[in-house]
């Protein structure tokens, strides 16, 4: 459990030191309060003011606590797929419920700026025994691992997703401008140059891009819309698990479009290259 | 066929349609008899209705109303399946455009409608080979029809139309993509088809075509207005 | 005839054809992938699980095992309640611990089990043999290598490191007696296996009798829910959890996935679908003539439809051939990124191919493909002939 502190660095040393034993403390009478889990209060149907037993195993005594508050998981992604509950107990009660004695895990360190972050790691590293003094960033470096592997992996399905639906656009496009080759033909023999027929293609084939570009958007937005309400429905988590940013709607906008032209471009110069008549014939 | 060698009774024969929001009358009530063995030209003016009558004759477009025998089966009120069995073993189609399959040879072309049959393939091949030998494309079994001239092209489709030894050759303006010669080479040939025995209603522009044939229907705004005998 | 027809209106174009072969098995590849997905991480870890017979596992009260650094009091006592069971056949207490080992001036930190060396689960002997006395310890290639040791050295090995006094507690000196491949770490990381009490006794009071896991095996043919259950009343400090169970809150913990392979097929399949039916709608509509012909010819609708299917299945079938050899190779790329996940055993698969997932594979694509094709292609066959032709030759 941590301990978080937001005292100028000196004024947190000095705390430290004058920590009395945990067992000299005086025993209180009237129950303290927790705060819980909000999951943990809806699954047992928990409010606040009720009171509430918590013990470090099922067979010891425990502690009577009173429900003061209840605590709303933060946009973590670590936190998504664990089911555990979590509760905030008093330090010290949570130090004696597990007998744990005088010690923490860890300690948060709040400091003013970037140089008093390195700063107050050297004092800490130099002066205090049997722990290590870390910044934040080092910390995420290390944590963010899994995310990295899930990020990679989301970006290889990206890419995946993004050829198939360029075959897929390439395919489709090829198949509409080939049908409408008898319309070329006709063009060709009545003197209209090949320039002016692929320009023609191209135009229409730009302006199904340019429509399909704008469904897709929106669909994707429906669709971003949805997974987020699934996913934060299923894991009970404010997490956004997607987000369509204007880049991406410029870079998806900008891919359909150019193989979308580039299809019809394809198209169009393949049928202006065939002898009309042959077209007629096919 | 009927006992008096009646092979087609058509009676008051009618066929509307819309079109733009209106009916049109394409055939306004024709009746016509033709005998087995017989060689009949259709001539009139462009939409007199003389190709929609083709086409009530042979079973690929329904009549709005009125009767139609063809070798004594009742063909009006057909269902599509039923229609689509009579032409197969009853009548012999040859179009303007020869509609060939491109992407099969001459020989697969006149074995189709075999197939379809389900002539073995054996069977299939010796008569096709015979059907074109007959229409004087012995040599050019295994070309496809963008290889062969419009008079080839249309002397397959006649073979194919014979393909399952039809009653009833019907031919919708046969030699309107030919040239004279080919034409004439067309011509011919229905001449001796009529001479060997088979039954053949023509619709055609062409004054040669219909001089060939022994009776020349007239039709004008979907009527029968005349008719001559040779 | 209508395969002939068939193959030959697939041959006349070949450029369309073969983009529509490659636009079915990108979207073939990207269904097998997602099936694989979607089924790949059960079975796998399943197999896992169950790989040296151990059906149901034992970890500290309310916690998943090596989950957190709690351990299990009285373990001896845990065993001898086990073992007592008619229907448990052996129990492998196990203790995990980081320690610290050097060789020469190399000093690297590694995983450490604690088991006994007669009903151990968590690896295979290599070369060697098992450590029985206090002073063996068995280690993986990652280990050795990275302290460039081999079977045979000796090895200083410490409990504890105090980075400001830069000292070690609890250091021993350990022979390495054989190399082993441990089953359920992940690929690279380096680890040991002592006997139990060596590394009780060098993690010190903390962890005296204590265990992080303890692994049962039930005789052939018992119930193991029953087996479970009882465990777990009768062990009031331990969960007690089936290979399924496992198997479950694993699935649970990583459900993204599964959701995203049913997203992804679906998304595949709906693609694909559209294809199919563009292609065969663009098919169709510049054969009506022909279609009308064949029908005025004799040919029966139901017969247009076959050869008109049976291009769209030709091309199905080719393009899901090419999907499968495409959705292995992506499959085995996918797996690569994955494979990363920290502390992920090197042997579960998230994209395992089973013959099951390919044959669904193509079923789903099939089915999606006659639907697709199966009302342009109606329509086409069953236009009137007659107004057909016309406007085939007006055209």
């Amino acid at each position: 459990m941590t301990a978080a502190l937001s005292l100028p660095l000196r004024a947190a040393i000095a705390f430290l030191a004058a920590a009395q034993s945990i067992d000299s403390l005086p025993p209180r009478h009237s129950p303290r309060s927790v705060a819980i889990d909000e999951r943990l209060a809806a699954d047992y149907s928990i409010r606040l003011g009720d009171t509430i037993v918590i013990a470090a195993t099922p067979a010891a005594v425990g502690d009577t606590v009173v429900v003061s508050a209840l605590v709303r998981r933060s946009r973590d992604p670590s936190e998504v797929a664990r089911g555990a509950y979590r509760i905030r107990v008093h330090l010290d009660q949570l130090q004696r419920l597990v007998g744990y004695g005088d010690r923490v895990e860890r300690f948060a360190v709040g400091t003013d700026g970037r140089t008093a972050t390195d700063s107050a790691l050297a004092a800490i590293d130099a002066a205090a025994f049997g722990f290590r003094a870390y910044s934040s960033r080092e910390i995420a470096v290390e944590s963010s691992t899994t995310f990295l592997v899930v990020s990679r992996f989301h970006r290889a399905i990206g890419v995946i997703t993004i050829v198939a639906s360029a075959i897929f656009l390439l395919c489709i496009m090829l198949l509409k401008v080939d049908e409408r080759r008898r319309d070329v033909a006709a063009l060709r023999l009545m003197g209209i140059s090949r320039r002016t027929i692929v320009r023609s293609v191209v135009l229409e084939s730009a302006l199904i891009a340019v429509l399909g570009s704008i469904a897709g958007v929106a669909i994707g937005a429906i669709v971003s819309a949805f997974v987020n309400w699934h996913y934060q429905r299923v894991y009970r988590t404010p997490l956004t698990f997607s987000l369509v940013t204007a880049q991406i709607v410029a870079i998806a906008v900008g891919l359909s479009l150019g193989l979308g032209i580039f299809a019809g471009l394809l198209a169009a110069q393949r049928l202006v290259r065939q002898p009309p008549l042959s077209l007629f014939r096919r | 066929m009927t006992d008096d060698g009646l092979l087609v009774s058509a009676r008051d024969l009618r066929r509307d349609y819309p079109m733009a929001g209106e009916i049109v009358h394409a055939v306004r009530g024709v009746s016509l008899d033709v005998r087995s063995g017989e060689y009949v030209a259709i001539v009139g003016p462009s939409g007199c209705g003389k190709s929609t009558l083709l086409n009530m004759l042979g079973a690929i477009d329904a009549p709005s109303s009125g009767t139609l025998t063809i070798a004594g089966n009742r063909v009006n009120g057909l269902k599509d399946r039923e229609a689509t069995l009579f032409r197969l073993r009853h009548i012999g189609f040859v179009f303007q455009r020869f509609y060939l399959m491109p992407v099969l040879t001459a020989m697969e072309n006149v074995e189709l409608p075999m197939a379809e049959a389900g002539l073995e393939k054996a069977a299939r091949r010796s008569r096709a080979r015979e059907l074109l030998t007959y229409v004087g494309l012995g040599e050019r079994f295994r070309h496809r029809p963008t290889e062969l001239s419009g008079g080839e092209q249309q002397r397959v489709a006649i073979a194919r139309a014979l393909a399952n030894k039809p009653e009833l050759l019907l031919a919708d303006e046969p030699t309107g993509e030919l040239d004279a010669r080919t034409g004439a080479e067309v011509i011919g040939l229905f001449e001796r088809l009529n001479r060997d025995g088979t039954t053949l209603i023509v619709v055609t522009h062409d004054e040669e075509l219909a001089s060939a044939a022994r009776r020349v229907v007239h039709m004008r705004d979907g009527l029968i207005v005349d008719e001559q005998h040779r | 005839m209508i395969l002939t027809l068939a193959r030959a209106s697939l041959v006349r174009h070949r450029a369309r054809t073969l983009l529509a072969i490659l636009g079915v098995a990108v979207s073939a590849a990207m269904l097998l992938d997602m099936v694989m997905l979607a089924t790949g991480m059960r079975v796998s870890f399943g197999s896992l699980l169950l790989s040296q017979g151990f059906q149901i596992r034992l970890a500290p009260k309310g916690t998943l095992p090596f989950d957190t650094d709690a351990t299990i009091p009285d373990a001896s006592n845990v065993v001898r309640t086990l073992m007592a069971r008619p229907d448990v056949v052996a129990v492998s207490p196990v203790l995990g611990a980081q320690l610290h080992v050097e060789h020469g001036a190399t000093s690297v930190s590694a995983a450490a089990l604690g088991t006994i060396a007669a009903v151990q689960g968590d690896y295979k002997l290599l070369i060697g043999h098992a450590p029985t006395r206090d002073d063996e310890i068995v280690a993986n290639d990652a280990l050795l290598m990275a302290l460039g040791a081999n079977v045979g050295d000796t090895l200083r090995v410490a409990a504890g490191f105090d980075p400001q006094l830069r000292t070690f507690t609890g250091q021993r000196t350990l022979r390495a007696v054989g190399r082993v491949h441990f089953i359920y770490l992940s690929a690279g990381e380096r680890a040991l296996a002592m006997p139990l009490e060596s590394l009780q006794a060098m993690e010190g009071a903390s962890r005296t009798d204590r265990a992080s896991l303890f692994m049962v095996r039930l005789r052939a043919g018992a119930n193991v829910e029953s087996a479970r259950s009882a465990i777990e009343q009768t062990v009031h400090t331990v969960s007690a959890i089936s290979t399924e169970t496992a198997i479950q809150q694993v699935e649970q913990r990583l459900s993204y996935f599964r959701q995203l392979a049913f997203i992804l097929g679906s998304v595949s399949l709906a693609v694909g679908f559209l294809l199919v039916t563009t292609l065969v709608t663009v098919s169709v509509n510049e054969r009506l003539g022909e279609f009308a012909v064949l029908r005025a010819i004799g040919v029966r609708r139901t017969r247009i439809l076959e050869q008109i299917m049976l291009e769209s299945a030709v091309i199905m079938i080719v393009g899901a051939v090419a999907g499968l050899g495409l959705g292995l190779v992506t499959a085995r790329y996918l797996n690569s990124i994955l494979a990363a996940f920290p502390g992920l055993p090197e042997a579960i698969s998230f994209f395992l191919f089973q013959p099951r997932d390919a044959w669904l594979s193509l079923g789903l694509l099939a089915l999606c493909g006659i639907l697709a094709g199966i009302y342009p292609a109606w329509r086409g066959a069953s236009l009137p002939i007659g107004p057909t032709l016309r406007e085939e030759a007006v055209a």
